[in-house]
């Protein structure tokens, strides 16, 4: 496990030692799925550590609806138009279907939290595999020499920016974007030692797979939106 | 640490050598991500300490309810020098006032409901995030602006690899040690321009001496996805432009 570490803490530095390692290595693909896995876990317990301290620094978020409501009903709109009941009504309704939407998107939740044990690993693993085996194929139409094996095991070193989000066991750090970006500089390291390619095919092969998603959203998007047309637009025609 | 202040002063000083010698390391990348952290803690470290101090003080709910009031005169004083002008209806103010007011009142009685742990430890763990999280966003844009100016440098004929390049540019987050100063009205405004112009002629410098080539070729590489990112809000702004005009 310590190994495992240290390689996934080399990489983060973008330095192509421990990329090459881990191609050498006999069983990468496996030692990748351990690192994968380890940082996943390490990231959600830190991420659960922080959410905790978080709720128990934050009010009742029912308490919060209800101050807010009190406030709203005091703003000179709702006073002026309080006497209309259709207005009243719509108001309270809309507000407690914001309420039922803001609290999950913002409010911390323990149970959510607890949850991210088990989904990001998955979700990590799931990624990491998809795009490496994407991005395998694409390296080995621009030429690349590595076998799927060894891409994998390399891609698994990509997950070290997630690293970076140890950071939220103390509450309200805010990581951003730093950990995309990170990772992508990373897959292109990861891309380039394990093929042993040059730098303009090392990036066209890391950036096809982002390309392909953003296609395959777009098709799809598209596709969602002449069925929704076909399927609403007829009624409408008279 | 003393190395890496040593680095830091060179570095101010354009001493050539300490750039040579650092973007051949093997760790630039590491140094300087530790000179990005250490200056971007070093810049929020005194407006972390007012925040604290300012939250662990035993401050009555009155007394920040007038400091609220404080605010709200400023902005009203604003809105009648807006009146001189532009065409400020007198209406749109009393109705500002009142709703400022009303959300006033919303977050002076959210700021009084209890909490599980005791009121200024959340007030200080939110501090402290704040402060955690700025090496964090200053990484954010930095490495997000040098992955393109890489690959304009590559284009260029640059010869350094992603880490050599960016161990090398990191050394532009060192002037702006002097945002320390930037709670300082006027000056701490001033001393974060110096900052910023000193801050690119270093990323310059730097990004020439990592890949070996002029500095000519280095201030295209840093300006060029710039001038490409503004064109493209331009580009942007004028279709939302001519949308606008098109569907009237």
């Amino acid at each position: 496990m310590k190994a495992l570490i240290r390689l996934a803490w080399e990489a983060l530095f973008l330095s192509e030692e421990p990329y090459a390692e881990m191609r050498e290595s006999s069983n990468s693909a496996l030692r990748g799925l351990g690192i994968v896995a380890l940082v996943a876990l390490a990231v959600a317990l830190a991420g659960l550590a922080g959410t905790a301290l978080e709720w128990a620094t934050t009010p009742n978020m029912d308490d919060i609806q209800q101050v807010v409501w009190e406030g709203i009903q005091k703003m000179p709109w709702y006073q002026e138009l309080q006497s209309e009941r259709e207005f009243r009504e719509g108001v309270q309704q809309q507000y407690e279907l914001w309420w039922r939407i803001f609290p999950q998107l913002f409010a911390p939740n323990i149970a959510s939290a607890a949850l991210r044990i088990i989904l990001l690993p998955l979700g990590l693993t799931l990624t990491w595999f998809l795009y490496g085996v994407v991005a395998h194929l694409f390296a080995r139409l621009l030429g690349g020499q590595g076998g799927l094996g060894q891409m994998l095991g390399c891609t698994a070193l990509a997950v070290a920016p997630q690293l970076l989000n140890l950071a939220t066991f103390l509450p309200y750090v805010v990581v951003g974007g730093v950990v995309g970006t990170w990772t992508i500089l990373c897959r292109y390291v990861a891309l380039k030692t394990c093929h042993r390619l040059t730098w303009g095919r090392a990036l066209a092969a890391t950036l096809f797979p982002y390309v392909a998603l953003a296609l395959l959203v777009s098709s799809f998007a598209c596709l969602g939106s002449v069925a929704t047309a076909l399927i609403f637009g007829g009624g409408t025609s008279q | 640490m003393k190395e890496l202040l040593q680095l830091a002063w060179d570095v101010l000083l354009f001493r050539h050598e300490s750039y040579v010698q650092h973007a051949a390391r093997a760790d630039a990348l590491k140094r300087g991500l530790a000179l990005v952290v250490l200056v971007a803690l070093l810049a929020g470290l005194i407006p972390f300490f007012i925040n604290v101090v300012g939250d662990l003080r035993p401050m009555a709910i009155e007394a920040r309810r007038q400091e609220a009031e404080e605010g709200m005169q400023e902005f009203t004083q604003s809105l009648a020098a807006m009146r001189q002008l532009f065409d400020v209806p007198p209406e749109f103010e009393r109705q500002m006032t009142a709703y400022m007011r009303a959300g006033m009142r919303i977050g002076s009685r959210i700021e009084a409901l209890p909490t599980r742990l005791p009121k200024p430890v959340g007030r200080v763990l939110q501090d402290l995030g704040a402060f955690l999280s700025l090496p964090f966003s200053r990484l954010a844009g930095w490495i997000g602006y040098s992955i393109w100016v890489l690959l304009v440098a590559k284009l260029l004929g640059g010869r350094a690899t992603a880490s050599q390049m960016l161990g090398a540019t990191a050394l532009y987050a060192v002037p702006h040690v002097l945002e320390i100063l930037d709670f300082v009205p006027c000056l701490g405004a001033t001393l974060g321009l110096v900052a910023v112009v000193w801050g690119i002629a270093i990323y310059v410098k730097a990004l020439a001496v990592a890949n070996d080539f002029s500095m000519g070729r280095a201030t295209v590489a840093t300006v060029v996805p710039a001038l490409i990112g503004g064109a493209l809000i331009l580009l942007g702004l004028m279709g939302v432009l001519i949308l606008a005009l098109v569907s009237r």
